[in-house]
């Protein structure tokens, strides 16, 4: 390990910009991300799924309440919902006095926050609309072998909700990589954070920036390839045959 | 020498998709009034062939001569294509077309669709070709739906108004691509009146079709086709009274 | 009532360039779709490869990394080319990229990619057969695009437009970043002024909603009159 280290060292002594230092930045920054993306997108994917749930309920005081919420998360700037929980938190009264604000300082919280509201907002109507576009065959077939309208979410409809979700989902997953730049708004150490860095120390946008888009690109394949896998491996039951 | 040019003839027409040869030297010649009816099974090439008269589909050899001006072709990398297509615009416009899915242009009203291909194509004034337009419409029948679009109107009207769409233009040959096929029993009689109506003024038709009380009541002239081939062609009495080939003869024959 | 500490101003002209900026990204955007869309449906192998790259790029690089590209990095590039200029051929010119600048030139090319996927599938969802009678009645292609290809395009397209409409609008909040002075940057400025962000950054919150509502309305109707003639019958 060591020997590649000053190998790397080496072939970077001649750039002023890409050096050993600067790509932990870049270093430090990818880890940032992926925490960052990985968890919101976790937290927000197990909040979806009662919410979509109860988003077709037929009970107005459950209905309401979740599609206000997702309508305000969707329909306004993330960046807005970052400015509103980050500095929310830090002038709310007497909240710097309590035991929470040992997490809340540290802004890669608010962060977090904010970006699993959001992408639990729009995870939750993707949900919607898959479980909502369930063909009627299959529910009525369940109730005619004697399922319980829960036995029949549980059973038959939220798996087949879950597959076709996967296309629709897999594109909230590359949206949530990209919205995640906007944490280094609040100057959090991500990938594009350590971007704006380098820029400002040495004034060369064009190595921070293409540099981070490219690993961006790299990233954005992985997961679109990595969806593309796992729709042919679940959904190859809705493949036209080929006889 | 013929004193006016023949409307439509066309010569060794040869087509394949790609490795298959769909059409392997087919002739056809359309004289003034001539009602030629092809039919044959599918896959025998009729539509096909029609389409490359009016060139929808490039035929990869053979004539094409519309009121006697050749079509000009040149060969390129994708295969044969006409050299000018200002020739082919101009040689569409004097043969119209009747699809089996009617093909209304389903963002205009039914005037609409009649007066445009007049007005944007032969240049006429607005007002020559909407006046036009309600003769036709009154002569197939739909002067009451005139401001009606395609998806209000039934699978029977529509075709009617294709054909009223089709005359709009006086063309001189007009091409029916199976115009019934894809119509309701109970509506297929509407069109085929006004199509025989068509026959009997005298107007040059080609048609595809598998309703042989057409063939026989109204055609100058039956074409059996056969996988890409003429198998047997004459008059209605002929092939269909009395038809020579075996496979016409099957063809013919009532399935139950 | 709320107190907005004299930003009340501010905040409507903040507005005021956010739509400015949203509609002129808005063109933008189409312009570049439809030439995408057309690239891409061509049989010319430059234009399709050419087009390909565009949209893979724009939707693998996040919105924010590409503006600031634009923003930090365009003036430079621009300086770059005017130098050249300058000592080829002693042309003097100085091109300044403004942040409104930049800022429409950025969302205009994201939103062109996805608009030109949107388009290309409203081209690809007219019936042939409609293009096919166009053709039979001797239209030359250019009278077949206009009059059948175009009209027909628009009503298949209209939903992934509104669509990318509204993530457009909420894209124009990251020019804010750059130094523009929309709404959110008067917000945000109000917001470490006054130490009240929830207010400033709630009315923010409501204009975005209620610019989307708008359009949502305008949509409808639009959506209504391009589907004249469709749907009732069957």
């Amino acid at each position: 390990m060591t020997a590649f280290m000053t190998w790397l060292e080496n072939q970077l002594a001649e750039n002023s910009i890409f050096t050993l230092q600067t790509l932990s930045y870049y270093g430090d920054g990818l880890t940032t991300t992926v925490q960052l993306v990985f968890l919101s997108l976790v937290i927000g994917l197990i909040a979806a799924v009662p919410l979509a749930i109860g988003r077709g309920s037929k009970h107005a005081w459950i209905k309401w309440p979740i599609f206000a919420y997702t309508y305000v998360f969707r329909g306004t700037p993330l960046l807005i919902q970052l400015y509103l929980i980050y500095y929310g938190v830090v002038f709310v009264d007497g909240i710097q006095e309590t035991w929470l604000w040992v997490i809340l300082e540290e802004p890669f919280v608010p962060a977090l926050i904010a970006f699993t509201l959001n992408t639990a907002a729009y995870t939750t109507e993707i949900f919607r609309g898959a479980i909502k576009s369930t063909s009627k065959g299959e529910i009525e077939a369940a109730r005619a072998y004697g399922m319980s309208p829960q036995q029949t979410m549980r059973r038959i409809i939220i798996p087949s909700a879950f597959r076709r979700a996967l296309p629709a989902y897999g594109n909230e997953v590359i949206f949530m990589l990209h919205a995640s730049a906007i944490a280094s708004v609040v100057t959090i150490m991500d990938l594009t954070g350590a971007a704006r860095f380098v820029y400002a120390r040495f004034y060369a946008p064009f190595d921070a920036f293409l540099f981070v888009a490219a690993i961006y690109l790299c990233l954005t394949f992985t997961i679109l390839y990595f969806f593309r896998y796992l729709e042919k491996k679940l959904l190859a039951h809705l493949q036209p045959q080929n006889s | 020498m013929a004193a006016t040019p023949t409307p439509l003839e066309v010569r060794n027409i040869k087509k394949r998709f790609g490795d298959t040869e769909v059409l392997k030297g087919l002739s056809l010649q359309a004289q003034k009034g001539d009602v030629i009816t092809m039919i044959g099974a599918s896959g025998s090439g009729k539509s096909t062939f029609l389409r490359c008269m009016n060139l929808l589909e490039q035929p990869d050899d053979g004539d094409l001569i519309v009121h006697g001006d050749p079509i000009r072709f040149k060969t390129t990398k994708h295969g044969r294509e006409p050299e000018d297509w200002k020739q082919v615009v101009q040689m569409r416009a004097k043969l119209s077309m009747v699809f089996q899915s009617f093909n209304l242009w389903a963002h205009m009203t039914l005037l609409e669709n009649i007066i445009e291909a007049p007005i944007h194509v032969l240049k006429k004034p607005k007002k020559e070709a909407l006046e036009h337009a309600h003769a036709l419409l009154d002569r197939v029948g739909l002067s009451a739906r005139a401001n009606a679009y395609p998806a209000q109107m039934s699978g029977g009207q529509q075709q009617r108004g294709a054909i009223a769409r089709a005359l709009a233009m006086d063309p001189e040959v007009m091409l029916f691509d199976e115009p019934t096929s894809a119509l309701d029993p109970e509506l297929v009689g509407d069109v085929l009146k006004v199509m025989h109506g068509l026959a009997e003024e005298g107007r040059t038709m080609v048609v595809v079709t598998h309703e042989m009380s057409f063939a026989r009541d109204v055609s100058s002239q039956v074409i059996y086709l056969h996988q890409g081939l003429v198998e047997e062609a004459g008059p209605p009495d002929q092939v269909l009274g009395n038809p020579q080939s075996p496979r016409l003869q099957q063809f013919l024959a009532p399935k139950y | 009532m709320i107190d907005l500490q004299g930003y009340g101003p501010r905040l409507i002209e903040g507005a005021g360039v956010t739509i400015q900026l949203a509609v002129l990204s808005l063109i933008l955007a189409i312009i570049l779709g439809l030439l995408t869309a057309s690239a891409k449906m061509s049989r010319n192998w430059l234009a399709h490869r050419l087009a390909t790259l565009y949209t893979t790029l724009i939707r693998g690089v996040p919105d924010l990394v590409l503006m600031m590209l634009f923003f930090f990095g365009g003036q430079i590039g621009v300086n770059m080319i005017t130098d050249w200029l300058y000592y080829s051929f002693d042309i003097d010119i100085f091109i300044n990229i403004n942040a409104f600048v930049a800022g429409v030139v950025t969302i205009g090319l994201i939103f062109g990619a996805y608009m030109g996927e949107t388009f290309r599938g409203a081209f690809m969802a007219v019936d042939n057969g409609q293009i096919e009678a166009g053709k039979a009645y001797g239209m030359s292609d250019g009278l077949v695009f206009r009059r059948v290809r175009f009209p027909q395009m628009m009503r298949h397209a209209l939903p992934g437009l509104s669509n990318n409409w509204m993530v457009l609008l909420k894209t124009t909040a990251l020019v804010s970043v750059i130094g523009l002075s929309d709404m959110v940057r008067v917000a945000s400025e109000a917001s470490k002024a006054t130490r009240e962000p929830f207010t400033f950054m709630i009315i923010v919150a409501l204009i975005y909603l209620l610019i989307a509502s708008v359009s949502e309305w305008i949509f409808a109707r639009l959506q209504k009159r391009y589907n004249i003639g469709y749907g009732e019958a069957d």
